[in-house]
């Protein structure tokens, strides 16, 4: 009986470890056309929040996001401070003022890696383990 | 139910399941982006009528949509345009209308312009009011968005310098500043208001200047700020001059002008303060708003002025994926005076100073159920528990002509309202 408890806590907990991730988890990733190696916490939200359309080095860079998953949630709520249907209704708002674009959405890490290596200024976000071959990583300060 | 809001409300009932992203095309090596929205709203009242609709029998006239199309020319100069219509009982009466249609060149992040018909950036939500998928309630707070004076506020003919400015340590500011031409459509609800005297109204409108201010601050989640507006408005139009309903001497009037009404602004502007906070799932938003209005009406014969203010504070919590709760009470009150002007002038009317009668008044407090059906589809449930009707200077959600019966002092309402977007 007692192995059967610790059996289960370990499946909840590795079923919750599954579902959740932390900002640890996550690589942000750019087009190589980007100069800069690195970000700043509030550039890098400035960029998905569409009030930044370049980084300090002057590169022009736009956002890429993932559709959902633990890695796009993480992401958003550490890094944007917003939940996901907040964000969404923040881009539909620009969107229905003209103010701003729907970014570029894809399901994902490997679809969001080949976007963003083909793609002038993309800038994304993978899970830590993502393979990220033809796009450089920008460190985030 | 008219038969277009039947036609309507199947297509946009089917819609979903075939449509449920927004619709891009190629053009020239550029991505074009198509979005649309709509909304169907079902209203009921105990017992005065509310937005021109007949409520206290139950109305489903309250029909809205709109689609738009844009496209990122290079990678600072964008254009775009919308177009909406809707069907708010009288008011809309399904004329579509350009929404907003401009060019928007960003020089830098912190200075940007926009040129065309442009959605005026005042308070919280004026720009956004249209579009019920971005709001946690059905209505927004009437005190501070009032859909019937829509047209004052909603978007100027001319142009706007924005930006975004970072402050190291202290956050960020963002600014607009504008400045065009307002012209309101003959279906709004001012033009409906004077209606109900008698007066058609064919032009209304012109220059409006003013600047938004938001301040992103270094606390988590706060966001405080300031707008302002000033206007010179005039208006044109004709009437038979009721003398029941008419503040002037209609004979001496009528030989003056032949039945030719003008109106025209001798001071007029509005003041937004606000404030929101988003903590996880919860906001809370407050605002307030005075709208001064010094009017010389009847052709220079009438003065016209109004001190109105409102308030409101709300709150939503997303309880889960799909659902949504909040609330909000929502404080009017308007104090008028109207008199003559000059030696010959008709005798001043008693000042209406006391916005403790209910005529000068509402208050509204507001409970809210949001269900996100879909990424795309949302229905909400609200009740309004109103006390008082408002005031006969502003459009206020209260017509003369349908409460003819006159008005009671309270008014509970129940409104559903559906809602796409894509």
């Amino acid at each position: 009986m007692k192995n059967l408890q610790i059996f289960l806590i370990a499946t909840v907990v590795g079923i919750c470890a599954a579902v959740t991730a932390s900002a640890g988890d996550i690589k942000v990733i750019a087009n190589p056309a980007v100069g800069a190696s690195s970000v700043s916490a509030d550039e890098l939200k400035g960029v998905f929040l569409a009030t930044k359309t370049s980084l300090r080095d002057g590169s022009h860079v736009e956002p890429v996001l993932e559709k959902d998953g633990p890695v796009h949630e993480a992401f958003v709520k550490e890094y944007l401070g917003k939940t996901d249907a907040a964000l969404q209704t923040y881009y539909r708002s620009l969107v229905f003022t003209g103010k701003g674009s729907m970014p570029k959405t894809l399901a994902a890490d490997a679809e969001v890696v080949a976007y963003v290596a083909k793609t002038k200024g993309a800038v994304g976000y993978v899970s830590a383990g993502a393979s990220t071959a033809g796009v450089k990583t920008l460190e985030v300060k | 139910m008219q038969v277009k809001t039947i036609v309507l409300a199947a297509v946009l009932s089917v819609g979903p399941s075939l449509l449920h992203a927004q619709f891009d095309f190629r053009v020239d090596n550029r991505d074009v982006q198509v979005h649309s929205f709509a909304s169907q709203g079902f209203m009921y009242s105990n017992d005065n009528n509310y937005m021109t609709m007949p409520t206290s029998q139950g109305s489903f006239a309250m029909t809205d949509g709109g689609v738009n199309a844009s496209v990122q020319l290079t990678d600072k100069f964008r254009v775009g345009a919308q177009e909406y219509l809707r069907d708010f009982g009288r008011m809309g009466e399904w004329h579509p209308q350009l929404d907003w249609g401009f060019a928007d060149y960003r020089f830098r992040d912190w200075f940007g312009v926009r040129g065309g018909k442009v959605k005026t950036e005042l308070g919280l939500f004026n720009n956004t009011q249209d579009n019920d998928s971005l709001h946690t309630f059905a209505l927004l707070p009437q005190s501070v968005y009032p859909t019937d004076l829509r047209d004052a506020t909603i978007a100027h003919i001319g142009g706007d310098a924005y930006g975004n400015i970072p402050i190291k340590h202290l956050g960020s500011l963002s600014y607009t500043v504008f400045v065009g031409d307002r012209r309101d459509s003959k279906f709004g609800g001012y033009s409906l208001m004077v209606q109900d005297r008698g007066i058609t109204i064919s032009n209304y409108g012109g220059l409006q200047y003013g600047g938004d201010l938001k301040w992103t601050t270094p606390l988590k989640g706060l966001l405080v700020g300031g707008s302002h507006l000033s206007e010179v408005v005039t208006g044109t139009g004709k009437t038979t001059c009721n003398q029941a309903k008419a503040s002037v001497n209609c004979a001496m009037w009528t030989a003056m002008t032949n039945g030719n009404y003008e109106e025209y602004s001798k001071k007029a502007y509005s003041n937004y303060f606000f404030g929101e906070y988003t903590l996880g799932n919860l906001r809370v938003d407050s605002e307030y708003r005075r709208y001064w209005r010094d009017q010389a009406v009847w052709n220079g014969l009438w003065a016209v002025w109004s001190d109105t203010r409102g308030y409101y504070a709300s709150a939503a919590y997303r309880i889960s994926k799909r659902f949504e709760l909040g609330g909000y009470y929502s404080r009017f009150t308007c104090k008028w005076v109207s008199g003559g002007i000059g030696p010959n002038g008709p005798a001043t009317k008693p000042p209406s100073l006391d916005t403790s009668l209910p005529g000068n008044h509402i208050y509204d407090k507001v409970a809210t159920l949001r269900f996100d059906i879909a990424k795309f589809w949302n229905i909400k449930v609200e009740g309004h528990f109103m006390d008082g009707y408002g005031t006969n200077q502003s459009p206020d959600g209260f017509y003369d002509t349908t409460n003819t019966q006159g008005y009671k002092p309270k008014t509970n309402l129940l409104l559903v309202r559906t809602g796409w977007s894509f």
